[in-house]
């Protein structure tokens, strides 16, 4: 008895052990921040006279979080977000599954040439892809507009219409490969003798595509949509760097991550941006939860 | 997998900014050396932290050390302010880390003060010192019958232009807006690429400087609240004066000294830039190869009478928690009330300074290189300009929001889905909406 109960006594501690790095950084760098957040988020800077007595922090309750949601740049954020999501999921997921079948397939020549170059881009740091994103959409600089001039095609990428269509396509080309390599890796896993099977039953190849690899890779096709919504959430980089260098119609609060980044860094708001990022979060949670249950569901049935 | 960021926690990634806010704030420490309010002495010298983005700044604090003793100077080259400048000076004052100086521009100053950023300065400011600068540069830095900051350089609106490309084609310099769209439309007839002008959907202080020009007067203080008035008659005037230009093509649209502006003006096809005094230095450097072929002209007024507004202008103020102030407005007078401070600057060639202390104007004349505008006498003229700047004109405590709005719509109107006049009611709006979120007192 009194051996067994040394042995989970040490088996305790040594996990103690393991485990305490972890739960101080995750303490520091994730709980306390977020309460820190919270906090910061129950108090405004009010000040009084003309405003030039400096300004005074005071408790506010849920202030902040109703001028966020009555504030219509914030509301906005979120239809732009929800835009953005309608246009890039289906472009993304399908390119990617289109080229990872192509890949797949008996046509293919020179895989691990292509692999590597279309996971390429995904190499390059979000902020540099905007950069030279920016610079290909400048009328005057880009050869890609001049051409796209010569050829008929006057497109304003800077424009209030071409604001969604300009970042999209930079996500695209950065996610694109990196999704592609994860649909490859899932369909390289399907059992032969599966495919075999279906060849011999005399299923050509767009129906052993469609009839045998796409269900049988469908777990995948969860997750990458998964993480998909959730990057979205947080797409921030591109359209800031959008924002900044190029004089388009992408405003600092065209998606709410940039919102709280402006509330705080353009407006000393630290109050109202702590509330935005606390609202974001909270959708997040919850659209990681529905698509969570969803996938799921539908994995189990298949 | 692990370099990606969708695997990272949303809600974690989602406050970031508060968490570096956080992680400031907890690093964050005292100023290292405290209990030196004094001025120091050549045995135990006063060190100042400098942050500034000015041209010529390095120049000037190099100058200030190898002449001084009693105070050592360590200067930062921070980004320009509307580059985020102004953020990592709130920031660094926010967490306590801030340098003992730093360079705000007239239009941002009121805010940083609302703030709390910034200390009074008035203890150490003379009336000697203060009686020295343009009355309009002293206004505009002292609020709520405070001292702020000490002025550094008065920006007149000016027009500079392509003197060969004006003369060659018989288009004469405009004195009037009206002629200004004349001269735009002569220019488009004679060569369909050039434009005389550009519109900086990134730069709101032109358009303001414009509106500031014409008799506006966006921010009243009466008695303790503020009367905010954006729809006068010279505000749409001038409104629609642009609304005018941009839809009839008569102006290049590019962000202010962007790779793409740049590449216009070096090509020819912008062949004049709507700035201030301090774009002449701009002008000379970024265009080397055009020595020679520019001038500068008074900006053109609505009436021919000469009035200007300003556009941007540098003050050097003392943030809240430095405890060397009187080291800090010292070495800060001298930057822009001494012939040493203000030749230091503006001999390398990179500034085109025009100083707020009018007696300075002799030595920054003389200290400039003006070979690149023919020779022209360009201090003579930023004078006469300086002289001519509205002085009804003060700034509002929300700066920041005003100015951010009206960037992110000026951004849409090029495309057409806002007008000019549609940005300044949104910028009008999110300003009231923002002074009344602050507890202050506002109508309009």
């Amino acid at each position: 008895m009194a051996a067994k109960a040394r042995t989970s006594r040490r088996t305790g501690a040594a996990a103690g052990v393991l485990l305490a790095p972890f739960f101080v950084l995750f303490t520091a760098v994730t709980v306390v921040p977020i309460g820190y957040a919270l906090w910061l988020s129950l108090f405004t800077e009010k000040q009084s006279g003309l405003g030039f007595g400096g300004a005074e922090s005071v408790f506010s309750g849920l202030d902040n979080y109703t001028a966020a949601l009555g504030d219509r740049a914030f509301r906005d954020g979120f239809w732009i977000l929800l835009g953005y999501c309608a246009v890039y999921i289906p472009l993304m997921v399908g390119g990617a599954l289109a080229l990872a079948l192509l890949l797949d397939s008996g046509l293919a020549r020179a895989r691990r040439f292509f692999q590597l170059a279309l996971f390429l881009p995904h190499a390059v740091p979000g902020i540099i892809a905007a950069l030279i994103w920016v610079y290909l959409y400048t009328p005057g600089l880009s050869p890609v507009v001049r051409a796209m001039d010569s050829g008929g095609i006057g497109f304003s990428f800077f424009s209030s219409g071409g604001s969604l269509p300009s970042v999209v396509n930079i996500a695209l080309w950065e996610w694109l490969g990196y999704n592609m390599v994860i649909f490859y890796a899932a369909l390289q896993a399907i059992d032969r003798s599966v495919l075999e099977a279906a060849t011999v039953d005399g299923a050509g190849a767009w129906r052993t595509a469609f009839s045998i690899k796409i269900p049988l890779v469908r777990a995948s096709l969860g997750m990458v949509a998964l993480f998909t919504v959730i990057g979205s959430l947080q797409l921030f980089t591109e359209p800031l760097i959008l924002n900044q260098g190029s004089g388009s119609a992408v405003t600092s609060t065209w998606t709410p991550t940039m919102y709280a980044y402006t509330a705080a860094f353009a407006r000393n708001d630290y109050g109202l941006a702590a509330a935005a990022a606390v609202l974001l979060a909270l959708a997040a949670a919850l659209l990681s939860f529905a698509v969570t249950r969803l996938t799921t569901r539908k994995g189990a049935r298949a | 997998m692990s370099r990606s960021w969708t695997r990272s926690n949303a809600a974690a990634s989602a406050l970031s900014a508060v968490t570096a806010l956080a992680l400031l704030t907890a690093c964050g420490g005292g100023d290292g050396d405290s209990s030196d309010a004094g001025k120091g002495t050549a045995d135990k010298p006063v060190s100042l932290t400098f942050w500034a983005w000015q041209k010529g700044s390095k120049d000037v604090v190099d100058a200030f050390n190898a002449s001084h003793k009693n105070i050592r100077v360590k200067f930062e080259e921070i980004p320009s302010g509307n580059a985020g400048g102004y953020a990592k000076i709130s920031n660094a004052v926010k967490a306590g880390n801030a340098p003992d100086l730093v360079a705000v521009e007239y239009p941002m100053l009121p805010e940083f003060v609302s703030q709390g950023a910034l200390q009074d300065i008035g203890p150490y400011l003379t009336d000697d010192v203060r009686r020295k600068f343009l009355p309009q540069a002293v206004d505009l830095t002292t609020l709520g019958g405070k001292s702020w900051a000490v002025p550094f350089d008065a920006a007149p609106q000016t027009y500079f232009y392509r003197k060969d490309f004006f003369e060659k084609n018989r288009i004469e310099v405009p004195k009037t807006w009206a002629e200004f769209r004349t001269a735009a439309q002569k220019a488009k007839e004679a060569d369909p690429k050039a434009r005389i002008a550009t519109f900086m959907p990134d730069d709101p202080t032109t358009f303001e400087a414009m509106a500031w020009q014409a008799g506006a007067q966006w921010f009243k203080a009466e008695g303790d609240t503020w009367k905010l008035n954006t729809s006068d008659a010279a505000t749409d005037k001038v409104a629609d004066y642009w609304q005018g230009l941009i839809d009839d093509k008569l102006v290049q649209t590019a962000v202010s000294f962007s790779p793409e502006w740049t590449a216009a003006l070096k090509d020819g096809s912008t062949v004049g830039y709507l700035g201030a005094s301090w774009g002449a230095g701009v002008l000379k450097s970024t265009l080397p190869d055009q020595s020679g072929k520019w001038g500068i002209a008074p900006v053109p007024t609505w009436d021919g009478k000469p009035a200007s507004g300003m556009l941007g202008g540098s003050t050097w103020a003392v943030t809240k928690g430095s405890d060397k102030a009187a080291a800090a407005v010292e070495f800060a007078t001298w930057m822009s009330t001494t012939e040493d401070g203000v030749r230091a600057r503006i001999a390398p060639g990179t500034s085109s300074a025009f100083p707020a202390d009018v007696s300075l104007r002799p030595a920054a004349k003389k200290a400039f290189d003006a070979g690149f505008y023919g020779g022209q006498d360009i201090y003579g003229l930023f004078d006469a300009a300086g002289a001519s700047i509205n002085p009804r004109w003060s700034w509002g405590p929300t700066t920041g929001t005003t100015n951010t709005t009206l960037k992110d719509q000026f951004g849409k109107v090029p495309g057409g889905s806002v007008t000019v006049k549609g940005a300044v009611e949104a910028a009008h709006d999110a300003t009231v909406a923002e002074l009344k979120k602050r507890g202050l007192k506002v109508e309009g």
